[in-house]
């Protein structure tokens, strides 16, 4: 069960202070790097919802990114929309895409449900590939961003757009925290302890799966417009699986099931990146090492490490607090 | 209450459940007893939704529930427990019971609140816990629970629905001789309105708090009556005494 | 397009067929004995075509690069066995899939040390080389030996797992692994050499590939997933659903190219999301 612990609000809140620290005091290289960090920390919390809450261990998060990326690029670029409408058509796209996939893949269990969503990721990428209407394989250049000036933000600057990334970041893991207590949160964790049985408990299972892949799709989406905007740009590589197998390694080093593991593994990993590549070009050896290391070291994660010291330490004989906590 | 009728299930050329008849009115103690094999646990799983019959059909409280899923008959007040043990591993106890009762209740898409938290629901825990005895454990990992407390926790998953027909699948299996007199003890003392169906393979607790039995061989049921005639019964003592013995 | 047409493309399927075929069966069995998913099969086959090609540039002789890749892979997988997935063993299967997940980065950037990251090229056995008329069309002989190999292992498979002791310890220990250690077979040495012989034959693939497809480090990742599909269509654990999946996903993959070029890289998706929509578990799981 998800409990927000003194120690989450206050790991939340570095993690947050020291964006806004960086975003404010760096160069434009360093808020480039805050501005990536906060976009994958909430493509990350989309998926730790569904996968260290839910048992729905998603391949295809970087396909809902992507569709969340291609719906805003269309919808300014191709159809002349406004910044906002291309915004709610990211977070549709991504939720009604993940929805159907969710569905779908209800019935499907374990490896079964990764190589689904594999497929259904893939097939996303492959059709965006050769989609002329969306640029095929050369992408959607010349993205716009969100217009705010209506209330003096300028995002066409790099610091504006930098904190306002943060802040949609932390209002991510806001909705994530608050949707994890309620009722559906806990029917979700529920549903990752024993399925089978909250179904003979009278829980129509595959609603609840899929309505939780399909937030954590919108979410996705959300992530995507973002990154389209950043980079101006759209392009398959988005979608690709390895970028769903990219982030779930990168909420593994975090630690799955934890939320905030999900933003301390998309900081550390795009921060690990950047010190990497100025020395070798290797860095994919670097991130298989690390990745293999910090799961045979107990696969608890970075923040999921913290957490478990913390806890023994303030209550040595304390019981195992419950799953996903 | 529970309305089987004409029964058939097959597995390729095995048929496991055939003509099966059951009607057990509300408020009834029904013991199903049967040799290893039987198709009692066939039986139960098509009860419960878990399997279809290939012919007959199932009404709950006078409702045609021949169609419908697992959740859906659960819904209607149709509850089950399993024999051996599928509890909400990595949780608490009291977050599994009332995980049972939230979802019971209708609280699982609730959005703005906790829904194991809600009056209605701490409430059924506690009086399921106090009931079965798991008041002391409520803040232990399900995990860790000694084994005849986990069986109680199963049944506890069961009770925490509120249910109006309860079928449970040998609950005393794998529980020791002493603690089975305490599990008696909880059985008696279930709300008198409950309709419960027992599949049962300890002949005491059977003929104990039986109102009717029946007995199935090879999928058939081969007697029905009260406890008593099933004791006297030299059909059952052929079929199922008999064997029971020599199986033992 | 006629019948000439039809025949070369069904053999270009079969071909695919078994170039999966002898990727996927070691794969789903082992996963069948030990419910381990190695997602770095795709790089030992990689493994297999680089050292092919070096054997190859070595000694002068493809056969002795067909013969040197699969035995320096299966050595590969004795080590990895040794070193990382003995460990992973009550690691769970999350663990596993994310250590092997992690090995596919690491053998990336080995490849690309080691052999760099210029495509590379095999030449065909000089026996091997032409064309060869077969149902009215001329075919290449290469890809029909390919088709033969496939055909050869897959027996050779067939007959250890029906008709040998070991075989009937597989299927036991891929039935219920758990009976059958009760009944006194050693799982984890079946393990170990299921494992291996899975290695090897990822080896293989790799090395007769080679000639076909140009060898270059992504090869690996390219291959994986119409791997896993196979394994998933067919149905984790059972050697009839490894020939099954990589006869119709070879096929698929193949003629939807043929009859609609702009569907055809979403075939072997929408096939595979379709059978797990009708049966979650597969064509033919091993188990029931």
């Amino acid at each position: 069960m998800f409990h927000q612990t003194p120690l989450k609000t206050l790991a939340m809140a570095l993690l947050a202070a020291g964006g806004v620290a960086c975003a404010l005091t760096t160069g434009f290289y360093g808020r480039e790097l805050i501005t990536e960090i906060a976009i994958l920390a909430m493509l990350a919390i989309a998926l730790d919802l569904v996968a260290g809450y839910g048992g729905m261990v998603s391949l295809c998060h970087g396909a809902l990114y992507g569709a969340g990326a291609y719906a805003f690029a269309a919808a300014t670029v191709l159809a002349g929309w406004g910044g906002g409408a291309g915004i709610l058509a990211a977070v549709l796209a991504g939720g009604i895409a993940a929805w159907a996939v969710g569905a779908v893949t209800a019935r499907t269990q374990g490896i079964f449900f990764i190589m689904a969503t594999l497929a259904f990721g893939q097939m996303g990428y492959v059709t965006v590939f050769d989609a002329r209407a969306l640029g095929a394989n050369d992408g959607l250049p010349g993205v716009p961003r969100l217009d705010l000036s209506a209330i003096g933000l300028d995002l066409g600057d790099s610091r504006s757009f930098a904190l306002f990334c943060i802040a949609l970041a932390v209002a991510a893991y806001a909705f994530a925290a608050a949707l994890l207590r309620s009722g559906f949160g806990r029917t979700l964790v529920g549903i990752r302890a024993n399925a089978a049985r909250m179904r003979a408990l009278g829980l129509p299972v595959w609603r609840y799966k899929a309505a939780a892949f399909g937030l954590s799709g919108a979410i996705a989406g959300l992530a995507g417009a973002l990154a389209a905007q950043h980079t101006s740009f759209v392009s398959p590589g988005l979608l690709h699986w390895t970028v769903s197998g990219e982030l779930l390694i990168l909420v593994i080093l975090g630690g799955l099931g934890t939320l905030v593991g999900a933003v301390l593994g998309a900081a550390a990993l795009v921060l690990l990146k950047h010190q990497v590549s100025g020395f070798t070009d290797h860095w994919h050896l670097v991130v298989g090492v690390v990745l293999i290391a910090a799961v045979l070291a107990g696969g608890r994660g970075l923040y999921g490490g913290i957490e478990h010291w913390w806890t023994r330490r303030r209550m040595p004989a304390a019981p195992a607090e419950g799953g996903g906590a | 209450m529970l309305d089987a009728r004409d029964l058939c299930k097959r597995f390729g050329a095995l048929t496991v459940t055939s003509g099966v008849t059951l009607s057990v009115p509300a408020g009834e103690r029904r013991v199903v007893l049967g040799p290893n094999g039987a198709g009692k646990t066939t039986l139960f799983n098509l009860l419960a939704g878990e399997l279809r019959p290939d012919a007959g059909s199932i009404r709950l409280c006078g409702r045609d529930v021949t169609a419908l899923g697992v959740d859906a008959r659960a819904r209607l007040g149709l509850s089950r427990s399993y024999q051996r043990n599928t509890l909400f591993a990595g949780l608490s106890v009291r977050e599994n019971l009332a995980l049972a009762a939230a979802t019971a209740q209708g609280r699982s898409a609730t959005l703005l609140s906790d829904s194991l938290r809600h009056p209605a629901v701490v409430e059924t825990v506690a009086e399921v816990a106090a009931r079965l005895g798991l008041t002391e454990r409520l803040d232990w990992p399900a995990d860790a629970l000694p084994y005849g407390d986990r069986r109680r926790l199963e049944l506890g998953l069961a009770l925490a629905t509120r249910p109006r027909v309860l079928l449970m699948d040998e609950p005393t299996s794998g529980i020791g001789p002493g603690a089975i007199e305490a599990f008696h003890a909880v059985l008696r003392g279930l709300p008198a309105d409950l309709t419960l169906v027992v599949v049962e393979h300890d002949m005491d607790l059977a003929f104990e708090i039986a109102d009717r039995v029946t007995v199935l061989d090879h999928g058939e049921v081969v007697f029905e009556g009260p406890p008593a005639a099933a004791r006297e019964s030299p059909l059952v003592r052929e079929i199922y005494l008999g064997r029971w013995r020599r199986d033992a | 397009m006629d019948a000439a047409f039809w025949i070369v493309q069904a053999l270009n399927a079969l071909q695919l067929s078994m170039l999966l075929f002898l990727l996927s069966v070691g794969l789903t069995i082992v996963f069948g004995l030990m419910h381990f998913i190695n997602l770095a099969h795709g790089a030992l086959y990689a493994l297999g075509a680089f050292v092919a090609v070096s054997a190859a540039g070595f000694t002068g002789s493809t056969w002795a690069a067909f013969a040197a890749a699969p035995l320096a892979v299966a050595t590969v997988g004795v080590l990895l066995y040794l070193l990382l997935i003995r460990r992973l063993r009550s690691a769970g299967p999350m663990n596993q899939v994310l250590v092997t997940f992690g090995l596919i980065f690491v053998f990336l950037d080995l490849f690309r040390m080691i052999w760099g990251d210029i495509a590379l090229g095999l030449p065909e056995p000089e026996v091997l080389a032409g064309q060869t008329g077969l149902f009215g069309v001329v075919y290449p002989t290469y890809r029909l030996f390919i088709i033969l190999l496939g055909l050869a292992v897959m027996a050779v498979l067939a007959l250890v797992l029906a008709r040998t002791p070991i075989g009937a310890m597989i299927r036991a220990g891929v039935d219920n692994d758990r009976m059958a250690a009760c009944l006194g077979i050693d799982v984890d040495r079946l393990f170990f050499l299921v494992f291996c012989v899975g290695c090897a034959l990822a080896g293989l693939a790799g090395a007769v590939a080679a000639p076909v497809l140009s060898v270059t480090t992504d090869m690996g990742t390219g291959i994986l997933i119409p791997t896993l599909v196979v394994v998933v269509v067919g149905g984790l654990g059972s050697l009839k659903g490894a020939v099954a999946g990589s006869l119709l996903t070879g096929f698929v993959q193949t003629f939807g190219a043929v009859i609609a070029p702009q569907l055809a890289a979403i075939a072997i998706y929408a096939m595979l999301a379709a059978v797990l929509i009708l049966r979650p578990a597969g064509l033919f799981p091993a188990r029931a």
